[in-house]
């Protein structure tokens, strides 16, 4: 007799449960009748999400350069990946560049592949076959020395990745058993 | 009778002992002597493949550098402060996988007057909204942030970027 009862009780209860849930859904939706022929306002809300960009970059990039690598690029380079987590296409430029070249006496700096006996030429260019340091000098940006640039590197597609190798030269003359920085400022804008 | 019998020992062992001293040094000589045709060598030498001459080496060296100085960041691209002293949308992050500290300033791109500078973030933290250091007009300005990366353990400097952003002070 008492379970009979029970049963008859959670019988009422889920009835009234399930009856609330749909009557508060049919709320929230505001579903009202229309005739056919006549007109409703709408409320639409629209929210403005803020673009975030959102990047893997290398902070300062190490190298080498040795007279003795094979072709026209002289640099050892490590591969440098830039990834991209943002919704919207983004542009990685260059801004500035701190070269200090107090090691190397008597050197100094070209904008150029074209190097004299005393000079030394750093760059950046994009990975043309995976895995494969550069032996050309073709396509590089080169970078300015301590001078205001804004030299775009390389432009990524939402989510997308972009490889790039850092490659130089140097002229016969430059000393081989000292060391010297170079700093670039990488900048990531929207593109 | 005893002194005889030690006195007869010690003549019989004295010449075994001379004679086992010189065999042992004869081994001695023996065994150290070094062929007259053989080089002599180098004692500050080290062992191993000269550092440098293998290509793939170096430049693995280098990509473990590089995979060390890469910084992951986030950051509104568009914030807006309702007034200069307001707190507005910058969304900081300096995300988990980063493992490094990150500080993050501000500057106005015309001035290069510095307009922000956080705390160091830890890696998996973010700051959504935050106020400005410096009060600014209403108006639209553009701006670089830079992220300065830290080590965590003596939190030493490694390197930054930059991200071009634009603020709009609303009144």
């Amino acid at each position: 007799m008492k379970q009979k009862r029970l049963f008859s009780f959670l019988t009422v209860v889920l009835v009234a449960v399930l009856f609330s849930t749909s009557a508060f859904a049919a709320g929230s939706y505001k579903e009202k009748d229309l005739p056919i022929g006549s007109s409703s306002e709408v409320l639409m809300v629209g929210e403005i999400e803020p673009t975030l960009m959102s990047v893997t970059i290398p902070s300062y990039v190490p190298f080498h350069i040795s007279r003795s690598v094979e072709g026209d690029n002289k640099v050892i380079s490590p591969r440098v990946v830039i990834t991209s987590r943002s919704g919207v296409p983004i542009n990685i430029d260059v801004a500035y560049t701190t070269v200090n070249l107090s090691g190397l006496k008597g050197t100094t700096w070209s904008d150029s592949q074209y190097v004299g006996e005393n000079q030394v030429a750093i760059g950046f260019q994009p990975e043309t076959l995976s895995n494969q340091l550069p032996t050309t000098l073709e396509q590089t940006k080169w970078l300015q020395a301590n001078s205001p640039q804004y030299l775009n590197l390389t432009s990524l597609n939402p989510y997308g990745t972009s490889t790039l190798y850092v490659v130089g030269t140097l002229g016969a003359a430059v000393p081989e058993d000292s060391s010297f920085t170079v700093t670039p400022i990488f900048v990531v804008s929207k593109a | 009778m005893k002194s005889a019998i030690q006195s007869t020992w010690k003549k019989r062992l004295l010449p075994v002992c001379a004679i086992c001293v010189l065999l042992a040094a004869a081994v001695l000589l023996f065994t150290s002597r070094k062929p007259d045709d053989s080089l002599e060598l180098a004692d500050n030498a080290t062992m191993g493949i000269l550092p440098g001459v293998d290509l793939e080496q170096r430049q693995a060296e280098l990509q473990q550098m590089l995979d060390e100085s890469m910084i992951s960041f986030s950051i509104n691209t568009s914030p807006v402060f309702e007034t200069g002293g307001a707190e507005g949308n910058l969304m900081l992050e300096n995300p988990a996988n980063n493992a490094k500290l990150l500080v993050v300033e501000i500057y106005i791109d015309d001035t290069q007057e510095l307009i922000y500078q956080s705390k160091a973030l830890p890696a998996g933290s973010y700051i959504e909204n935050t106020k400005l250091d410096k009060l600014l007009e209403p108006g639209s300005y553009d701006a670089t942030a830079y992220f300065k990366a830290y080590r965590e353990a003596d939190h030493s400097y490694i390197g930054q970027v930059g991200a071009d952003l634009t603020l709009s002070i609303l009144s």
